[in-house]
């Protein structure tokens, strides 16, 4: 029991060193994303064609394709075919930004289309433009109606980070996997996948609090 | 009340929905200070014509003339509208209530009132505010101010949208059916707003089923059916002298239910 916890003791800074990887990516990933989502949400259903195609390719490609493709593509052959070189981490998180930025567009898309058409025709009755109409009563309510899908994809990111490692990035996913192949013993793994569980809950968490900031107002539902 | 300006005039205008025709050589005015109800069974055009007049739904042809302003003409038979933003600008002259209220949920009453005057026409927030209070206050809801439209019961919901349009300041206010998503027992706080803004010379177009409401507030009736407007006339006229058989069998058919 001892040994085990001197084992744990022993590995675990580079546990946390890779934790600390993983977190950068994350939140890398999460504060790109959301916003880059909005744009491309939108574009999704302009009324200008080539906008409106553009946008749709671009969500279909990056939802049409694996995320370790992807990965490979944006590290091994930007360099080969258009001589850009980028370090691991940085093409890490442009992919997983360029990714979660198609996926949280749609998200987007279905709670804008959500909102009743009444919304916008009083918007419009009082002389809103369609910027106003957009930024300040649209968007706002969408808030609220997407959050749970977002936090799903957030959640979901947490995971998908692991895959940085396929690249080299040493985060927690490929840390863990060193000290198991040196130490030929798969005890951190366990400690790994325990640090992705809390990663999990403690976002779990705060999603259900923003939640419930979010509904505060909602007192009666018609 | 012909010497008073015209603050709507429709002319002539039809409205297809695909191969259905919903209006059909409409032509009505609306003159300042008067109040103005349509009736008409379901279905008849009602709503549209009310959505065509703010451009919620554009018309195939016809003029439509806001505070003398033309909207949209048809020089050449079909609709042409003025362009975007003149739309916009001549539809800032009307209000419109609708059925199902359309407050913004995510704003407090205060800020459902106050977020257009301050982005429209750039009302600085504490002058925005100080009229907001004083439409709530109008509308009997002053307590109000800081509520949620989720915290409301239907009938204050609607006063507080009635407060909203009123905050732009409009020549004319538009009303479709503003009662018939309340319980009965709540439409006399609603109609009751709606008598005192006539009092005050508001000038308004309601479309409504509330007869009763009709013949007491109203200087004109307009009986509308099958996207035409059938008759017209002082609510005495209408009520109790109609003219055509389908005013008649449709003033039998409200009174039986
Ligand atoms: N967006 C639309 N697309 C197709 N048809 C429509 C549309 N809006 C209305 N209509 C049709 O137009 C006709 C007139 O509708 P309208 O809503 O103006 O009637 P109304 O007199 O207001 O009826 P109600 O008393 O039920 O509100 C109806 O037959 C309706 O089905
Ligand atoms: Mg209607």
């Amino acid at each position: 029991m001892t040994e085990t916890f001197s084992y744990i003791a022993k590995i675990l800074p580079a546990l946390l060193e890779g934790t600390k990887v993983t977190l950068v990516v994350f939140f890398a990933t999460l504060l790109l994303a959301i916003p880059l989502g909005l744009p491309l949400a939108l574009g999704s259903d302009c009324r200008f064609r080539p906008v409106r195609w553009f946008c749709r390719g671009y969500v279909a490609l990056f939802r049409g394709t694996p995320l370790m493709l992807q990965l490979f593509f944006i590290f091994y052959m930007l360099p080969i075919y258009f001589n850009i070189l980028l370090p691991a981490l940085t093409a890490a998180v442009i992919t997983f930004v360029l990714n979660y930025a198609a996926y949280l567009s749609e998200i987007y898309r279905g709670g804008i289309g959500s909102i009743e058409r009444g919304q916008y025709e009083a918007a419009a009755c009082l002389g809103l433009n369609s910027f106003q109409t957009m930024f300040g009563i649209i968007i706002p309510q969408t808030v609220k109606r997407v959050l749970p899908a977002v936090t799903n994809e957030m959640i979901t990111l947490v995971k998908d980070t692991a895959l940085v490692s396929a690249i080299g990035v040493a985060d927690l996913m490929k840390n863990s996997r060193s000290a198991v192949n040196r130490d030929s013993t798969t005890m951190a793994f366990l400690v790994a996948a325990v640090i992705y569980l809390i990663l999990n809950v403690v976002l779990t968490k705060f999603s259900y609090y923003l939640e419930e900031r979010f509904s505060r107002h909602e007192a009666r539902a018609d | 009340m012909t010497e008073n300006p015209a603050i709507i005039e429709v002319k002539n205008i039809t409205k297809r929905f695909g191969d259905l025709t919903v209006l059909s050589g409409v032509s009505l005015s609306v003159h300042k200070g008067e109040t103005v109800a349509i009736i008409g069974p379901s279905g008849s055009g009602k709503s549209t014509l009310l959505r065509s007049m703010n451009h919620l739904e554009k018309i195939n042809s016809g003029e439509i003339v806001i505070n003398g302003e033309t909207m949209v003409s048809s020089p050449k038979g079909t609709a042409e509208y003025v362009p975007e933003r003149e739309v916009r600008r001549i539809c800032g002259e009307i209000g419109m209530i609708f059925q199902h209220f359309n407050l913004f949920p995510h704003m407090t009453c205060l800020q459902n009132i106050t977020y257009a005057p301050q982005k429209v026409k750039k009302q600085p927030k504490a002058e925005a505010e100080a009229e907001a209070r004083r439409l709530l206050e109008l509308v009997g809801l002053a307590d109000k101010a800081d509520a949620y439209p989720g915290q409301l019961s239907g009938g204050q919901k609607q006063r507080v949208a009635i407060a909203r349009g009123l905050a732009m300041n409009p020549a004319v206010m538009l009303f479709d059916e503003p009662t018939s998503a309340l319980d009965p027992e709540i439409t006399g706080e609603v109609l009751a707003v709606i008598k005192k803004l006539a009092e005050n010379q508001m000038t308004m177009l309601i479309v409504t089923h509330e007869m009763g409401f009709a013949r007491e507030v109203a200087d004109r009736v307009i009986f509308m059916a099958d996207g035409h407007i059938m008759e017209q006339g002082s609510p005495a006229d209408i009520f109790e002298r109609p003219q055509s058989e389908r005013l008649q069998s449709f003033l039998r058919s409200i009174l039986r239910t």
